[in-house]
């Protein structure tokens, strides 16, 4: 039997980033939560990003093609690190030998609400 | 308002990919950089990327001297002068450095950190800057382009500024020096960035405001008699 859920009060405050992927070469939603951790723990530091509370929610290939691939996915952290995780995900640049960028382009308090920015 | 007054130019086809990407990302301003070998080629397409751009957001030019003689850089300053909105100078080199922030003709110091294990200015230099209203300009890509002890050590130049910034007052623009779409972020993680590096929300909306000074100074050179006076047009 798994754990009882807390109580509204005890729970963590999240805020869910919508970001819009750029990147050489295609990738899959594990790959991608390799890079935003990867991300967070070089700029953050292993101390601080464990305050982070990081999840991938969501991950959405996109048809676009512009001499790169594009993706969107909405990323979980919590409420009050959301600037750390935006920096973070904003300096990560490389991704195995090709070029990477993760910009934020929407922030919200549900996961429902975010879709506006997909 | 978003400023940013260095985004490496280069094609026409180029600079209209960048510039759609950044409308897109929130900045309303933007200027593409030429060095003065390229900036005479660049004025050809000015007036078809104006018309590209008309309606998505406003586009000029910055020169950008990259040399290691003082002499130089003060001839090319002179020479273009009237043809370009803002002139910045590359720096890193100490001699450099000085001679930028004490010519009242250039606007803008660019990384006076590059390929230096200290920040380039000292208080000796913030005061200069500050009397002859030359901006001290850091450059996101430094930092996106760096990673780990070297990374560490741009953020550490970066803190040495605001202190020399907090004291002295001179103006400080931050820009991207994007060259390509990978490179451009949105306004609010550009923002989100150098607060985590020390800065508040006042200095990095003064910044802003410091960059779009720049141009509104430039544009209004002419009338320019002399320091502190301006022809005005009463409309008579």
């Amino acid at each position: 039997m798994g754990l009882k859920v807390l109580p509204p009060t005890l729970r963590k405050n999240n805020r869910y980033l919508a970001v819009d992927i750029k990147i050489d070469s295609p990738i899959a939603k594990d790959d991608f939560v390799s890079i935003v951790w990867d991300a967070c723990v070089k700029f953050q530091g292993e101390l601080n990003a464990s305050n982070f509370n990081l999840w991938v929610m969501r991950f959405y290939e996109s048809e676009r093609w512009d001499g790169y691939y594009t993706y969107k996915a909405i990323v979980r952290c919590q409420r009050d690190y959301v600037e750390e995780v935006r920096s973070s995900l904003a300096l990560a640049n490389r991704y195995k030998n090709g070029r990477i960028s993760i910009s934020t382009i929407g922030l919200s308090g549900t996961v429902k609400a975010s879709h506006k920015f997909i | 308002m978003f400023f940013d007054l260095n985004i490496k130019g280069s094609s026409l086809e180029n600079n209209l990919i960048l510039a759609e990407q950044a409308s897109q990302y929130g900045w309303n301003h933007i200027n593409f950089s030429y060095s003065q070998d390229d900036f005479s080629n660049a004025l050809k397409f000015k007036k078809e990327l104006l018309n590209e751009l008309e309606d998505k957001l406003s586009f000029d030019y910055t020169l950008e001297i990259k040399s290691n003689n003082p002499n130089e850089i003060r001839k090319i300053t002179n020479k273009f002068r009237k043809k370009s909105s803002c002139i910045s100078v590359v720096g890193g080199d100490l001699k450099v450095n000085r001679a930028t922030l004490e010519n009242i003709k250039i606007d803008v110091l660019s990384r006076p950190y590059l390929r230096r294990f200290d920040s380039g200015i000292n208080h000796v230099l913030s005061r200069e800057a500050a009397d002859n209203n030359v901006a001290i300009e850091l450059c996101f890509k430094d930092v996106l382009k760096s990673y780990l002890s070297y990374r560490s050590k741009v953020i550490s130049n970066f803190k040495d500024i605001y202190t020399l910034y907090r004291k002295f007052d001179f103006p400080l623009i931050l820009s991207s020096r994007a060259e390509s779409v990978f490179d451009i972020k949105t306004t609010h993680d550009f923002i989100a960035f150098f607060k985590q590096t020390g800065l508040n929300d006042e200095e990095i909306e003064r910044s802003f405001t410091a960059a779009s000074d720049i141009l509104e100074y430039n544009g209004n050179r002419d009338n320019l008699i002399f320091k502190g006076v301006r022809r005005v047009d009463d409309g008579s």
